[in-house]
């Protein structure tokens, strides 16, 4: 009698809450179905898929050039990151090699994305835990960084630095400087927001939430912070150096933290932060005199890359982004397939949110940083027969498997 | 019978200095923000531009209840702060008013949730119940804070008496007993959570239950649900500037400066308190989950209400 | 009265903003408009996060097939009057995405649009102008 009671009571209690596609904690559409009980998280079925756009459909037709501006565009966060990757595969291919000073601007430019990228994602964080104070510090901060990218590159977010054999636009020394003084001002800010986050406040809504050990992380195969933060130390930057990391290998370390909770991966970026002034600092530093492309146009740059195919990652702000390229020959694309950090990340999202509060829903599914503009451009795996295809966090599971 | 002529009105006055009250809210915290912040009259557009637009009404909603809910809170909140300021112009009050003002001011934010539970909504309900938690997380203190210095003031329950009190004993509650001074200290520790807003606007927040029981709410309906959450702001502040910090120099100036300065001087007052107590915490904390909210208001208001009512009856 | 009406509509804008397939790029545009430069509060828009409560919708991206339903749902569940602002190149042509097998757009094939702003991300103070311009237009 007791129990039959019981049952029932469990099946009132508990009841769905759809979160998203629409959502004020969701900038970008994603859906979460959301089992709970009272407040107490019980289930979580995700779905991703509302933004997919086609990427690599549209790039298989249409020619390079025009394929660096497309990959630009999956992403606004990180669209330097994506072309980098891009044109990494493509000089690879090619057999081109941009000159060393190219190779440096691209790197400021990548580490700049990165600060701009993590203080977004900070007052992010701090926004959906209420704090809208330190939102706002934090944006304001970011558009230091915003006007460099404007100085330098003459776009805020869609940068175009890259093209073929090097890169767009060249620094003077009169932006160098500029850049170390706002790296300065840069450092100042993030160490109050540092302190911010250690405050009593914003702890006691990230420690301890959205557990993910590091055997977890090491299963489903997550990158970036959200891996480091799970004590796993792993770094495309110091393990595959690319661009102009091998020349800096000195002048930063790999952050790293044991906790595997909200608050380690937010630390991290925090930290990280700090490593990326170094960087900046180091690069300009020893930036090389010379080209900074090799002088040739890229149209016929284009025509030069043969039939081949490269693998190609970088460390972009969220994790690990790898870029397989085939190219036809003439001045196109076979195939063109994209792993973003986020879909790496997004399936340890229901590892996380088993067993947490409603409340700690949007500071979870925050604290990966989720960039759904990218994730979701890969929801489509079955590219032959143009069908679009939802998958679900258990069968994105077993793919990885 | 002047009595409710009085009460009819300061209706008016209520809802105008509720909404200035928000307006100077929104600007000193974008100011905090290093922002520039919209008009002080922000919230007059914003009400108009509401009570303009069309209304819709979700099949999945109780009807009636959806339809009634908002305008019995507007109604109780109103009537709720314009009681004390009514009571503060005529000078004079009717016996169990203070309990008649805190009955009306729960029963407004209780009609908040019904509205939002009824709308069908799986985040009404979700709002509805944590808004119930945290009813009782802050009321009881609350109450027992307001028992404490009617006790203090006579005893009575008479809203005008506590200020003659303060009055005739020549300096203001919070300063004159210890029991009235932690009483004080709970009830402006209370405010932030009866009125909802960062760090307690767990009932409503916008990034975890999308403004929790508003979420269907539109139009007209909206407006009055948003007046019914200023004027209870007003409301509170106006309650704790004048129970326990009504400096009798106050009451004195009206004698030099006439009435409407001992007003003034009251409304200044009840600002400093909102300043305080909602836009102050709301610019400088996180929001707290609702665990953490409940267990701050039963480790530390309740503690110090049931202290300071025992201290009240002992006479200290 | 109803002067009194439209000014209050013009000097309060509530925004809802959806994403349908947009980059992020006009998405982080549109919050830096909220922050302390730009200050989008002191012409009254707040970022609100109902259609209910919105007044002005507005939207990024080039319409994908899976969002394009919640679009109309979305569009329909904003109250009367509303104002509708398309942000970005994607919203406005599609482009780069034209072409896509999973692209619905441009964006006013299913819904009216009131004011498009271009740039591929449109500048905050262009956005800011976009809504006040499409309140103005509608509400005025």
């Amino acid at each position: 009698m007791v129990n039959e009671r019981e049952v029932k009571y469990d099946e009132f209690a508990r009841f769905i809450l759809p979160v998203g596609p629409v959502h004020p904690a969701l900038k970008e559409p994603f859906h979460l179905k959301i089992i709970v009980k009272r407040e107490e998280v019980l289930d979580v079925e995700l779905r991703l898929g509302h933004v997919h756009r086609g990427i690599e459909f549209l790039a298989e037709n249409r020619n390079l050039i025009q394929a660096i501006y497309l990959t630009e565009r999956i992403c606004g966060i990180c669209s330097h990151s994506h072309t980098t990757c891009f044109i990494q595969a493509l000089e690879e291919v090619g057999g081109l090699k941009p000159p060393e000073r190219a190779l440096y601007l691209r790197t400021l430019i990548f580490e700049l994305e990165r600060a701009h990228s993590h203080l977004l994602l900070l007052g992010i964080m701090a926004y959906q835990i209420g704090f809208d104070t330190l939102f706002m510090y934090t944006w304001a901060a970011r558009e230091k960084v915003l006007d460099l990218f404007e100085e330098i590159t003459g776009n805020r977010i869609h940068h175009a630095m890259n093209v073929i054999g090097g890169v767009r636009w060249d620094l003077t020394p009169k932006m160098a400087e500029k850049t170390i003084r706002v790296m300065k001002d840069i450092e100042v800010t993030t160490r109050r927001i540092y302190d911010f986050f250690r405050g009593e406040t914003v702890e006691k809504r990230l420690s301890g939430v959205g557990l993910l050990s590091q055997h977890d992380a090491h299963e489903l195969c997550v990158v970036g912070p959200t891996a480091r933060a799970s004590g796993l130390v792993f770094d495309v930057r110091k393990d595959d150096p690319y661009a102009a990391y091998g020349d800096l290998n000195d002048s930063f370390s790999v952050i790293s933290k044991k906790e595997g909770d909200s608050y380690a991966r937010t630390e991290v970026r925090i930290l990280e932060l700090f490593e990326l002034i170094n960087i900046v600092q180091a690069a300009l530093d020893r930036l090389p005199n010379g080209p900074i492309n090799l002088g040739e146009s890229p149209v016929r740059l284009m025509r030069r890359i043969p039939r081949g195919e490269a693998i190609s990652r970088v460390e972009a702000p969220r994790g690990e982004l790898i870029y397989f390229v085939k190219t036809n020959g003439g001045d196109g694309l076979e195939r063109l397939k994209i792993r973003t950090p986020t879909l790496a990340n997004i399936i340890s999202l229901k590892k996380m949110l088993i067993g947490c509060e409603i409340a700690d829903v949007p500071v979870i599914v925050t604290s990966i940083d989720p960039c759904l503009s990218c994730a979701n451009r890969i929801t489509l795996v079955d590219h032959e027969t143009g069908e679009v295809k939802v998958v679900n966090a258990d069968e994105l599971r077993r793919k990885k498997s | 019978m002047i009595a409710l002529e009085i009460l009819l009105a300061t209706l008016p006055l209520v809802f105008l200095l509720s909404l200035l009250f928000e307006g100077i809210d929104r600007k000193v915290h974008a100011r905090m923000q290093r922002r520039i912040g919209p008009p002080i009259i922000q919230p007059f557009y914003d009400f108009i531009k509401l009570l303009v637009k069309e209304n819709i009404v979700p099949t999945t909603a109780a009807r009636s209840i959806f339809n009634a809910s908002p305008s019995l809170a507007a109604a109780s909140s109103i009537v709720g702060a314009a009681i004390p300021l009514a009571n503060l112009i005529a000078r004079t009050g009717i016996i169990g008013d203070l309990i008649l003002v805190m009955y009306l001011l729960t029963m407004s934010s209780i009609m908040i949730v019904v509205g939002g539970s009824s709308s069908g909504n799986p985040y009404g309900a979700v709002g509805f119940s944590r808004k119930i938690m945290m009813l009782i997380g802050y009321e009881i203190p609350l109450l027992i804070s307001v028992v404490s210095i009617s006790i203090k003031a006579g005893p009575s329950l008479i809203y005008y008496d506590i200020i003659l009190a303060q009055i005739k004993s020549d300096k203001c509650l919070a300063c004159a007993y210890i029991s009235s001074a932690t009483a004080a200290l709970t009830f402006l520790l209370c405010i932030s959570a009866a009125v909802g807003v960062v760090p307690f606007d767990i009932p409503e927040a916008k990034t975890e239950v999308i403004h929790g029981p508003l979420i269907e709410y539109s139009g007209p309906q909206l407006a009055l649900l948003k007046l019914a959450k200023s004027s209870t702001i007003f409301s509170l502040s106006l309650l704790a500037f004048t129970l326990f910090f009504y400096f009798p120099t106050i009451y004195e100036l009206s004698i030099v400066l006439g009435e409407i300065a001992t007003l003034g001087a009251c409304l200044l007052g009840s600002l400093m308190v909102m300043l305080l107590t909602v836009t102050l915490p709301r610019t400088v904390f996180a929001r707290l989950k609702i665990g953490q909210a409940f267990k701050t208001y039963w480790f530390f208001p309740l503690p110090m209400a049931i202290t300071s009512l025992m201290l009240s009856v002992l006479g200290w | 009265m109803w002067k009194i009406a439209s000014r209050s509509r013009i000097k309060s804008p509530w925004i809802f903003h959806l994403n349908t397939g947009s980059c992020n790029g006009c998405d982080i545009e549109i919050v830096a408009a909220l922050t302390p430069r730009y200050d989008a509060e002191r012409l009254g828009c707040v970022l609100v996060g109902s259609p209910r409560h919105a007044d002005v919708l507005i939207l990024t991206g080039p319409l994908t097939s899976q969002m394009m339903p919640r679009v109309v749902r979305v569009y329909e569940q904003i109250p009367e009057p509303k104002a509708v602002v398309a942000v970005g190149s994607c919203a406005i042509s599609g482009a780069p995405f034209l072409g896509s097998y999973s692209i619905e757009g441009p964006l006013d094939r299913i819904i009216p649009v009131d004011v498009y702003v271009a740039g591929c991300p449109p500048r905050p103070e262009a956005i800011i102008r976009g809504i006040v311009t499409a309140v103005k237009r509608k509400f005025g």
